[in-house]
């Protein structure tokens, strides 16, 4: 829109040529300008310029609808609001699903089933309709190269196994799965700029982005003068075209990010993550910090708080002890806090709704500083039998 | 009169004469006569131009009285929680731009679809009547909540109704329905900052068309101006130039102007603190500022800027829309709560919610039925 040549936008041609020797072609050059640049630019009065600046602005500015078309538009197909994760309390709580149109994000310390969840909403999505999917493609953007075609097969196959009973059926799924491999910034970048024409060719109905963090912290430190400015810039730039994406076509896009540290003193470290064997150790970062004072530290999302704001739902996976993992709803505009408590296993992701501790509300708070257990906090409590009933408790170094 | 010839002959051109003192002096009248003479003057020659008519409204003066009339005179759009219409002196106030700063999840969005709900009940309930403008950035404008607040908004004016039993408050229910309120929320998506300058260019006429609109809410008004900004004196440029739109759209169409901003992170010499974003010539641009923030797991309100209310701070809830949510808070009223006052604001707590209704429900309620509201 910003870029819709002044030609377009109904101005006369003598106008625009005119324009055009100032350098301003686009909608955008137009309205950057002041009153008093516009009036020596196209040499007008102060009223014509105002008429012409109406002019521009009818070109560029967005339709109006009211809040209850758009909601006889949401009834007429109510199935295709929502994705369905199967989980089903989550859904419930969610009121449906994995909204369609919005960001989710998924973050939590390694190991504890992101790539997971990602794979089994990229399989819910290819089933039909009537079984709760959304019959279309995946876009499935991996960072870290942990997508395995192979696990994908098995969670298929274990979850439904009465729709996948054949062969023909599993690599009719696989092929409607279309993976990239992207490993810097500026490629993830231009990757998302691609896809639209992408998702009208090949009727994608879901983008997942495995994952965010990865690919940012490998390129930007925040220690260094500057980066942090330029880590933010990306983050919102990439977080408008995938809102674009997401509202234009409405489908879901989901990210995974990271965990970081957060010290109590705000300044946040990355979190040392070379392989899913290395757990973040507290007593050596807050050794680190070289002042005096003991700061209790704490992990949250990582990604800042600017990336907080662009998410419009937010999942936290966690440890809880030695077998189970928790799923907390941190950030959502339909769903109160709550948490449930799953396992991994051959079919995935499947929630314990068994225990009477699945389905507790708990008070949450700012999705950006929410406190996430690591492992060898989990463990630590599971082999001291500490029975943890809250969740986000900060580890007591 | 004579002394108007006596000016102009003493000076060729009225326009020469601007000065009453230096005219005084040449003439040798006093400087009350010499005034008295230009004014007339002055308005012949007014007369003679073409009327140059400058925006409408664009510069009033009156008097202070005036002003007090008008203000007094003036609703608020209340937002059903009443601690916060407390700070607020009475709720959003029109003709004025209140911003409301916040982490993410707190409920800037959903006070905005609160209030753009609110901004619609009837006179005789004590609202507005107004119709409503959602300028969206972020894309967080969700259809079914605002429809569940809708719905809540009318259930708790239809309590009243059935309190009060008056003419005028069953007639006015006739109307306010869950799709007419849909109806007047005028929702407009604004993917970057130059839909949201074009928008804001157009706000005035679209205003005069729909002259009932009382309320226009920009939520995200950070979001698109946080990103693709290397010339950072431009982004202030056009942040100013939309601040005094939005002040004179405010003022000419007597519709209240409310901005959602993020907070963001500022690093000082050893800590860093969350500061609300755009910087700090952002922060004259609003009147009222209400910055809502975490105290573990407590969210609070503080208002920030105001010319008239006194800085404080207020804890509050959002609460799930569940009828059966109302026995808890029955509960929650303590036994100190006096029966004639009947108001949840015990210890400080209110909850602000999609039914908003829980402190005013409470008050019809308490009047139908006081044994209810001294239980604890």
């Amino acid at each position: 829109m910003a870029t819709k040549k002044l030609r377009r936008a109904k101005l006369s041609q003598e106008l625009c040529e005119r324009l055009s020797r100032y350098q301003i072609t686009t909608c955008q050059d137009f309205l950057c300008l002041s009153l008093l640049e516009l009036m020596k630019v196209t040499g007008q009065s102060y009223r014509s310029v105002q008429k012409l600046l109406r002019k521009v602005s009818l070109a560029c500015a967005p339709k109006m609808q009211t809040a209850y078309e758009m909601k006889m538009r949401r009834s007429v197909n109510p199935s295709t609001a929502f994705l369905p994760t199967s989980l089903h309390s989550l859904d419930k709580v969610l009121h449906g699903g994995i909204p369609c149109g919005s960001l989710t994000e998924l973050t939590s310390p390694p190991g504890c089933g992101k790539t997971q969840f990602c794979i089994t909403m990229s399989v819910l999505a290819t089933l039909p309709v009537s079984m709760g999917g959304l019959d279309g493609a995946v876009i499935y953007i991996d960072t870290e190269s942990a997508f395995s075609a192979e696990r994908l097969i098995e969670i298929a196959g274990n979850r439904f196994p009465t729709y996948f009973d054949s062969d023909e059926k599993l690599f009719r799924m696989t092929r409607s799965i279309h993976l990239y491999r992207e490993l810097t910034c500026d490629s993830v970048l231009k990757r998302i700029k691609s896809l639209e024409e992408e998702i009208i060719s090949k009727k994608i109905k879901l983008i997942i982005i495995d994952s965010v963090a990865s690919v940012v912290r490998k390129e930007f430190d925040t220690k260094l003068q500057g980066n942090l400015a330029e880590r933010s810039n990306f983050l919102a730039r990439g977080a408008s075209l995938l809102k674009y994406l997401a509202e234009e076509f409405s489908i879901p896009v989901i990210l995974t990010n990271q965990i970081t540290t957060s010290l109590s003193n705000g300044l946040a470290i990355p979190a040392d993550l070379v392989s899913p064997a290395y757990d973040l150790s507290l007593s050596e970062v807050s050794g680190a910090s070289g002042s005096g004072k003991r700061e209790s530290a704490c992990v949250t999302a990582a990604l800042g708080n600017t990336w907080s704001h662009s998410v419009n739902t937010r999942f936290i996976l966690q440890y809880h002890d030695l077998l189970t993992r928790q799923i907390l709803v941190a950030k959502s505009p339909v769903a109160p806090f709550s948490t449930f408590f799953y396992t991994i296993e051959k079919s995935g992701l499947v929630l314990q709704d068994g225990k009477n501790l699945s389905n507790l509300p708990w008070d949450g708070t700012n999705p950006a500083l929410q406190t996430i257990q690591v492992r060898n906090t989990a463990l630590r409590n599971a082999l001291l039998n500490i029975t943890d009933e809250s969740p986000g408790d900060t580890p007591s170094l | 009169m004579d002394l108007c010839e006596v000016l102009r002959t003493a000076f060729q051109e009225a326009e020469a004469c601007l000065s009453v003192c230096s005219a005084a002096l040449e003439i040798g009248i006093s400087k009350e006569e010499a005034l008295e003479a230009l004014q007339v003057v002055r308005q012949e020659c007014a007369g003679d131009a073409a009327k140059t008519a400058g925006g409408s409204g664009s510069t009033r003066k009156c008097t202070a009285l005036e002003l007090l009339e008008e203000e007094q005179a003036q609703g608020f759009i209340i937002t059903f929680c009443s601690a916060l219409d407390n700070i607020l002196g009475g709720g959003v106030q029109l003709t004025k731009i209140t911003e409301i700063c916040g982490a993410p999840g707190v409920g800037k969005t959903q006070l905005c679809m609160q209030l753009a709900v609110d901004v619609q009940i009837p006179e005789c309930f004590g609202g507005v009547a107004g119709e409503a403008v959602f300028i969206d950035t972020e894309g967080s404008f969700m259809v079914d909540r605002a429809a569940d607040i809708a719905t809540a908004c009318v259930q708790h004016c239809q309590l009243i109704a059935e309190a009060h039993q008056e003419e005028d408050h069953l007639k006015a229910l006739e109307t306010f329905s869950l799709e007419s309120i849909l109806s007047h929320i005028y929702y407009f998506r604004c993917r970057d900052y130059i839909e949201l300058l074009a928008q804001v260019y157009l706000l005035p006429d679209f205003l005069s068309e729909h002259s009932k609109v009382r309320l226009v809410v920009i939520d995200g008004i950070a979001f698109p101006f946080r990103h693709d900004f290397e010339d950072l004196s431009l982004r202030t440029r056009l942040l100013n130039g939309l601040a005094q739109q939005l002040i004179i759209i405010a003022n000419d169409h007597k519709s209240a102007v409310v901005l959602t901003n993020q907070m963001t992170t500022r690093f000082g010499q050893n800590q860093s603190v969350l500061v609300p974003a755009l910087g700090e010539s952002w922060g004259h641009a609003a009147t009222v500022r209400l910055i809502f923030h975490w105290d573990n797991t407590q969210r609070l309100a503080t208002l920030y800027k105001s010319p008239s209310q006194k800085e404080s701070t207020i804890p509050y809830n959002i609460t799930v829309r569940k009828w059966d949510h109302i026995p808890r808070l029955f509960r929650s009223c303590d036994a100190a709560v006096q029966p004639s006052l009947c108001s949840c604001q015990t210890d400080g707590f209110s909850s602000f919610n999609c039914y908003f209704s829980f402190i005013h429900i409470i008050k019809q309620l308490c009047c139908l039925h006081p044994c209810e509201c001294t239980q604890s």
